[in-house]
């Protein structure tokens, strides 16, 4: 039968059209990469005319000119990138296509075409020889293939190598503190609880050459309670075997108690076997230091008159006294502030290394923000009637490293250090928000508005979230991130002075007036509250599973940190007390309004 | 040509930009979907028959109408069902995965139709040879309609890069086994084109796979599918395969160029010039190796489990919250925001990488251990002296393609 159509003929007819349709395909492969490329350059967010408009509106907010032109510019540009993005789409369709009418045309030629088999000249013998050959290659893929794993395994083991042991978290994943298992150790002699082939030491880049510190480790810090509210401020204790019942009246479980000799409201502190507090009234100032064992005062620093210090008192009121803040220590040095401004460090041994004044606090209630260290930096939160601030002063020498002004009203909240899993931030709390620096520098990282009054609660921290409140004001859960949030808030039970603690996904705030509350930290919603239908001024910690919280009247209630409401039990110190706990293992040591007692298991 | 043009082109003026994708100030990249939607189940039962009906029709296709027409015009209905239709997925290869998981991880179990996607075409491979290569597989078929001007490779070549499916097989089940990745489908050239959606880096590799798919016949298939390891393994124990000639083969040597795939077996009768003591020397020495080998496959892959491992999206991030690798003041990437926000201590996170990275230790061993295996085994099988008198495809990389038939002249009574 006669075809309709010559093979020839068809033949030459398929060969230019796979020739035109190769050509569209090349082109719309060519065009979809240009467009490709052209839209992976331009940021329709960020243009440059869009950018130097939003400069310009920064200078003029309410220029409804320019805010009508930043729209129209704006919406030019991602029209013009969602086009592109068209653009790209449809070509891909008509790259497609072109390349199927190709492979049709190219496959027909095929069909078409008669093809002869070649025979070729082979001899039996050429398979031995490839057999060789393929031998050989074989060899060398699997040599190869060695060498390429150990050489990759060899380069990498060194990046992911730092990954940490589960036992061995090192300081700055300081989210798992609260799951963190330190094993109970006997306070004893410093040299005999950590050996020094297992200590990691941190340099002192304060130091003079040749005469370095060797500060502490996160271990180190987290087996003592070295400041206001534990190791980094957040309100946690990592010692176990935590006392739960006493009777002070009775001496039922009470170790020691010793009179201090001055007043003072700062909470204890503590390094291995040393306890440290102050004492002012309105001619002395003095530090102790008491042998955890006995209680007995080892030595007292007379602190009443060192250079600079002011004349005249500062004004300070019945609940604040002149001895407010906590003091603190990295292990080598003690330091301590008072409510006239003087700052001083002094040894272990009570010997003075150095002291300053920052100037009288202009505080209407009493300056009574906590110190806090930071490796070798002291960090001090200055914030008074007209002028808030925060510096660091080098331990070892007192002088400034950084200072950094904040336009905040007066407050008596105290620092808290925290690792975010990223960075370390500086946490303060002060009309009119919650602020972050950067503890090694000063520079401010971040500022929410979200508080306001006169701000006594520091700030608690867990899991990402930073909680701040304050009575007539609220209670703000901030989400951290690269722009930090607000991510719920809460104004029914606002405390104006115990500090609110978190601990994973579980947040407690105590008020002044006496009740307990435990929120969802993600969502703000309420697990459960208690009256304890006594005033409450110290700050609550959590220690071994349980939240301590010590009401004035010297009554210590201890709930399960759960978010069921499941008291653990009520033990009473038989004096009233204002101060926060600090907490050894298995102790307790508390602050009366005129004793200090340790309490043990 | 202009028609055909007009009707391709004309949807595309007509298409509208209705519903873009929402922008992340966080510069979050929208990933391209390794998953189509997925379908009511009844639909997903039919894919299976679909796929019942076409592997048995191109098995009788090949064996007994021996019509290379006939398996063409399955090919490019595969290629539009379980290609284009159903846009790769579920698709066998990408199978060996869910088996995976589901044997090792322990909160996965395998849907049957994917079960039913992985065994049908070995029980069927394992009978009949590779049938499904032939015309059944959707990425196959594509490979073989771009097969245009396939060149003859060089013995070394196909033995330097035989290795390469091995090692895919390899880390795609290791990976599946420890819930890492789906690597197969990540991974996966055909799904772009399938799916019309592809990363720009993934449209260069399917181009240049395309490209060279022209010139050597079916590479993924030859050279990297992780499933064609299996399938070689059922092939060589087929109960029929298909033979190039209907009847008796009489040597005409017409066949010697037909396959594009080097698939053909050339009669061997002479001996090894090396002689016959030499070679057997050579084979205990191999097998004597052999356990060498696998151990030392073995030690590598517990030396390169924590390169491995660090794919593994959770090990990532415990890396990048490592001290080393935060700075302050830089901004925050959107795993650690996430982290934050989760819930998660790094005590637990930590806890969480050590069980993965131990899994990977152990896995990576067994991998290790089973390329050792197959090195030894290739190195063994190379010495090995075959002998035969006619031209046979080689049972393991035969794709039963049926091209090779139509050279051959026996005709059968």
């Amino acid at each position: 039968m006669k075809k309709l159509i010559p093979d020839i003929i068809l033949i030459k007819f398929l060969r230019r059209m796979s020739m035109i349709s190769g050509f569209f395909s090349l082109l719309f492969c060519a065009l979809i990469c240009i467009t490709f490329l052209q839209l992976k350059r331009t940021d329709p967010l960020h243009t440059p005319v869009s950018t130097l408009l939003q400069e310009k509106l920064i200078q003029y907010p309410s220029s409804p000119n320019l805010i009508q032109e930043i729209r129209q510019i704006d919406l030019l540009a991602r029209k013009a990138y969602f086009t592109s993005e068209w653009q790209i789409r449809t070509g891909s369709y008509l790259l497609l296509a072109s390349l199927l009418i190709l492979i049709i045309c190219l496959k027909s030629i095929e069909l078409i075409t008669p093809r002869i088999p070649s025979i070729q000249v082979s001899e039996q013998g050429e398979l031995w020889n490839m057999r060789k050959v393929q031998f050989r290659w074989v060899l060398i893929a699997g040599i190869a293939l060695v060498s390429i794993s150990l050489t990759l395994a060899f380069f990498t083991h060194r990046m992911l190598n730092g990954i940490p042991n589960e036992g061995n978290v090192p300081e700055l994943f300081s989210r798992s503190r609260d799951s963190l298992q330190i094993n109970p150790v006997a306070q004893s002699p410093a040299a005999s609880i950590i050996s020094d082939t297992s200590r990691n030491k941190l340099r002192s880049d304060s130091g003079k050459p040749g005469g370095d510190d060797e500060y502490p480790t996160q271990q180190e810090i987290r087996l003592n309670f070295p400041s206001f509210r534990g190791p980094d401020g957040n309100g946690i204790a990592f010692q176990k075997n935590t006392p739960v019942s006493w009777d002070g009246a009775s001496g039922k479980n009470v170790l020691w108690k010793k009179e201090i000799p001055l007043p003072g409201y700062n909470s204890p502190i503590l390094w291995n076997d040393r306890i440290f507090l102050s004492g002012s009234n309105e001619n002395k100032r003095e530090v102790y230091c008491l042998d955890a064992a006995n209680g007995k005062i080892l030595w007292s620093a007379d602190l009443s008159k060192i250079k600079g210090s002011p004349s005249q008192n500062p004004k300070v009121t019945a609940e604040t006294g002149f001895a407010a803040s906590t003091l603190t220590t990295d292990g080598i040095r003690i330091y301590a502030i008072f409510a006239n401004g003087d700052l001083s460090a002094l040894d272990f041994n009570g010997g003075i290394i150095w002291t300053k004044n920052l100037g009288l606090p202009n505080n209407h209630y009493g300056h009574s923000s906590s110190l806090i260290m930071y490796h070798d930096l002291l960090i001090i939160q200055y914030d008074q009637s007209g002028s808030g601030k925060v510096m660091a002063l080098a331990g070892r020498t007192g002088d400034k490293k950084w200072e950094t002004s904040r336009n905040v009203k007066v407050s008596w909240s105290s620092p808290v250090l925290v690792n975010t899993g990223y960075r370390t931030e500086l946490l303060l709390s002060a009309e009119p928000y919650v602020a972050s620096y950067d503890p090694a520098t000063g520079k401010e990282l971040w500022k929410l508005d979200c508080i306001s009054g006169e701000v006594g609660p520091s700030v608690a921290y867990a899991n990402g979230k930073v909680f701040s409140v304050n009575e007539y004001s609220k209670l703000a859960a901030i989400s951290l991130g690269s722009i930090p949030t607000l991510a719920w808030e809460d104004n029914e039970y606002l405390s104006d002075v115990p500090s609110p603690v978190a601990v994973k996904d579980l947040l407690f705030v105590v008020t002044s007036y006496g009740v307990v509350v435990c929120y969802d930290a993600i969502t703000g919603k309420k697990h459960w509250f208690k009256e304890l239908d006594k005033p409450v001024y110290s700050s609550p910690i959590i220690a071994d599973g349980k939240i301590y919280i010590l009401d004035k009247q010297g009554t210590m209630h201890i709930f399960q940190a759960d978010k069921t409401l499941a008291m653990v039990a009520e033990s009473s110190l038989g004096e009233g007390s204002v101060c926060t706990p600090a907490f050894g293992n298995g102790r307790i040591y508390l602050r009366g309004n005129r004793h200090l007692f340790c309490i043990k298991k | 040509m202009i028609f055909l043009l007009i009707i391709v082109f004309l949807p595309g003026v007509m298409a509208i930009q209705r519903f873009p994708k929402p922008e992340f100030e966080s510069g979050y990249v929208v990933p391209v979907n390794q998953l189509p939607v997925q379908r009511g189940e009844i639909l997903a039962w039919l894919d299976v028959a679909v796929l019942l009906i076409a592997l048995s029709l191109v098995t009788y296709l090949v064996l007994k109408r021996r019509s290379r027409m006939g398996v063409f015009c399955i090919s490019l209905f595969s290629i539009a069902y379980f290609g284009f239709y159903r846009q790769g997925c579920v698709c066998s290869i990408g199978a060996i995965q869910n088996v995976s998981m589901a044997l090792f991880s322990g909160n996965y179990t395998v849907p049957l139709t994917v079960l039913a996607f992985f065994l049908t075409p070995l029980i069927f491979t394992l009978l009949f040879g590779r049938t499904f290569c032939a015309a059944v597989c959707p990425f196959g078929a594509f490979q073989d309609l771009i097969a245009l001007k396939p060149l003859r490779m060089g013995a070394w070549l196909n033995a330097f890069l035989g290795i390469i499916p091995y090692l895919y097989l390899g880390l795609a089940i290791l990976y599946a086994a420890t819930a890492t990745e789906f690597l197969i489908c990540r991974y996966d050239p055909f799904v772009g084109i399938f799916r019309l959606n592809a990363s720009f880096g993934m449209f260069l590799f399917v181009g240049l796979l395309m490209l060279t798919g022209v010139f050597i016949a079916r590479p993924y298939c030859r050279f990297l599918c992780p499933y064609g390891v299996l399938l070689n393994w059922m092939s060589r124990f087929s109960w029929k395969h298909m033979n190039i000639t209907p009847a008796e083969c009489i040597q005409c040597r017409l066949c010697e160029n037909a396959c594009p795939y080097d698939a053909i077996e050339y009669p061997q009768v002479k001996k090894n010039p090396a002689g016959h003591r030499k070679q057997v020397n050579k084979m205990v020495v191999l097998i004597l190796l052999l356990p060498i080998f696998i151990f030392g496959g073995v030690w590598t892959g517990g030396k390169i489990h924590r390169t491995l491992a660090g794919v593994n999206s959770r090990v990532r991030l415990a890396h990048i919250l490592q001290p080393a690798h935060t700075t302050n003041n830089q901004p925050e990437i959107p795993e650690i925001t996430a982290f934050r926000g989760s819930g998660i201590t790094q005590q637990d996170l930590i806890r969480e990488v050590t069980r993965i990275e131990h899994d990977f230790l152990i896995g990576s061993r067994i991998f290790g251990g089973f390329i050792g295996l197959v090195f030894g085994l290739t190195l063994i099988r190379l010495i090995i002296t075959p002998y035969r008198t006619d031209y046979v495809p080689n049972k393991g990389t035969c794709f039963s393609c049926a091209k090779c038939m139509d050279y051959c002249p026996v005709v059968k009574d």
